[in-house]
């Protein structure tokens, strides 16, 4: 007897497809139902920021990096200011040093929330969206009396912070910060105690260890596989080896643990945010930097966690007042590479969520 | 900081790829020739005590009369880091792929492709992926010529199945 079998077609995701979080395109073969491979195609929203950065003076290239992560604006500008900081050698006053890590951290705390929140409307969720959505949206108005962006808030610069924080902007943050154990107790309960989240995402879409390692996966991803790696801690950059927290780790590496990790570091963010808070001192926010900021010859790499992976920023100085080359390494553009591993041999609706979990932005992704 | 044990591994490695070594902020620098990358990688990786096992970036640079290849390797499990700079040809520049080494080097190689022209030799799949595939020229190089879209009159054609 012979098995008969359907024929197997290729229909193509994206580049405007609201599953797809932003431009990313995927071509998909599919077997009936049963995904047999995915290529994904990107570069729609490539800027070609790495020329761009050749053409700009180191101060001018600033605003361009919130660009990248523009779901957390402010630690894509934390790593490039520290790597031209690193190169040319510069103290950074502490109340500066204090704000950048509360605003990378709040950067975080917005980025996670909006990936729990898009991961829920992916399952047709659409409760978890607003909540999550809503409190975000705090952590936007703190950026908006800052800065006067909501996203891409260009309020770093080489040296510090270009201001101090408005008066109301403290009892603003705790006042979040207070409220930070309850949202995460609401996530739970309406999103990953969910009986119909539970089983569209247990044991969906495995990236064992070894694999993630050998794909160079970064970031929570690599968390959820079972590494318990994180730039903060094994390569402390600002201050941030003063502060006391954990990093979690989960060993389900399915797409359920990667959501659920993006919960466990709220509460770590949280923690970092409130020893912050307490230990925040007056003074200066910015260091006595020249006018034209001229790094001496030499190359530097330095990385960040950011909330999508590392981020590697590779600067390259010919002594003038523009970069030779500025190479960014994105955590997410790396990260795709999971995608056509991972999600073969699943179902179509399996590959949506597989997509949501690995917390895509392609401001990252395509640079 | 440098440990001695890795600043020991990279001169006996040095040794062995033919490359120059350096320290530049903290972080040695191995400079080799494109023969020989795969093996100081490979070196590198296998390292007594301080592996370099993770490839965390792979980057073109152009020099003006040769191009480079710049690896940044880590270690998920310790401060190690190393970068391994492979000089290339500027008129027919090739290089062995990392790929078999590190799977996730893929789409790294694609991107120096398609900025540098850099020829990945035995990559499974070396296509442009940023730019579309009839873009002409590349990009990243500092002899490519920034005109706007008028003058360079670029033209996006659409092939049949896409």
């Amino acid at each position: 007897m012979t098995i008969e079998k359907t024929q197997e077609y290729s229909i193509n995701i994206g580049p405007q497809h609201t599953s797809t979080h932003g431009v990313f395109r995927m071509v998909v073969n599919l077997d009936g139902e049963v995904v047999t491979k995915v290529e994904p195609k990107i570069g729609y929203l490539h800027r070609g920021l790495e020329k761009v950065a050749e053409s700009r003076t180191y101060t001018q290239f600033i605003p361009y990096t919130d660009r990248l992560d523009y779901l957390a604006g402010p630690h894509n500008s934390l790593g490039y200011v520290q790597a031209v900081e690193k190169l040319m050698g510069i103290e950074v006053p502490e109340r500066a040093e204090y704000l950048r890590v509360i605003f990378a951290e709040l950067g975080r705390v917005a980025s996670h929330l909006f990936m729990i929140a898009s991961g829920s409307l992916d399952i047709c969720g659409w409760t978890p969206w607003s909540y999550c959505t809503r409190d975000r949206e705090r952590i936007l108005d703190l950026f908006e009396m800052t800065a006067g962006n909501r996203m891409t808030m260009n309020y770093f610069r080489i040296g510090g912070v270009s201001h101090d924080v408005p008066d109301e902007f403290m009892p603003a943050l705790r006042s979040f910060i207070e409220d930070m154990p309850e949202m995460s107790e609401e996530y739970y309960g309406i999103f990953f105690g969910n009986e119909i989240v539970q089983s569209r995402m247990k044991s969906v879409g495995i990236l064992p260890q070894e694999l993630a390692e050998n794909l160079l996966i970064t970031g929570a991803s690599l968390r959820a596989s079972g590494v318990q790696y994180d730039v903060r801690k094994a390569e402390p950059y600002g201050i941030y080896d003063r502060f006391d927290f954990n990093v979690p780790v989960l060993y389900g590496c399915d797409t359920y643990d990667r959501h659920f990790i993006r919960l466990l570091e709220l509460q770590e963010s949280r923690k970092i945010l409130q020893q912050a808070l307490r230990d925040i001192p007056e003074g200066p926010v910015m260091a006595k930097v020249a006018k034209v900021i001229k790094p001496p010859v030499g190359k530097v790499y330095h990385r960040v966690e950011n909330p999508k992976g590392e981020m590697g920023w590779y600067i390259v100085s010919n002594g003038t007042t523009k970069p030779d080359r500025v190479r960014i390494r994105p955590g997410a553009f790396v990260n795709v590479q999971m995608l056509p591993a991972i999600a073969i041999g699943w179902k179509i609706q399996d590959l949506i969520t597989i997509f949501a979990s690995m917390d895509l932005v392609l401001g990252e992704v395509d640079k | 900081m440098v440990s001695d044990v890795l600043r020991a591994r990279v001169g006996e490695l040095a040794a062995r790829v033919y490359g120059e070594v350096e320290e530049c902020l903290g972080v040695l620098e191995l400079t080799v020739n494109y023969p020989d990358a795969i093996a100081a990688l490979t070196g590198a990786k296998n390292f007594a005590e301080v592996p370099c096992d993770f490839l965390h970036d792979l980057c073109g640079m152009d020099l003006g009369d040769h191009l480079e290849v710049v690896y940044q390797l880590s270690s998920l499990r310790g401060p190690q880091r190393l970068r391994i700079v492979a000089r290339v040809e500027r008129d027919n520049p090739m290089i062995d792929s990392a790929t078999h080494i590190w799977k996730g080097a893929d789409f790294l190689e694609r991107e120096a492709f398609d900025m540098f022209g850099i020829k990945f030799s035995g990559h499974p799949n070396l296509k442009r992926i940023y730019m579309w595939d009839d873009f002409e020229g590349y990009p990243m190089r500092k002899d490519y010529v920034i005109e706007s879209h008028e003058q360079r009159a670029v033209m996006r054609v659409r092939k049949e199945g896409e």
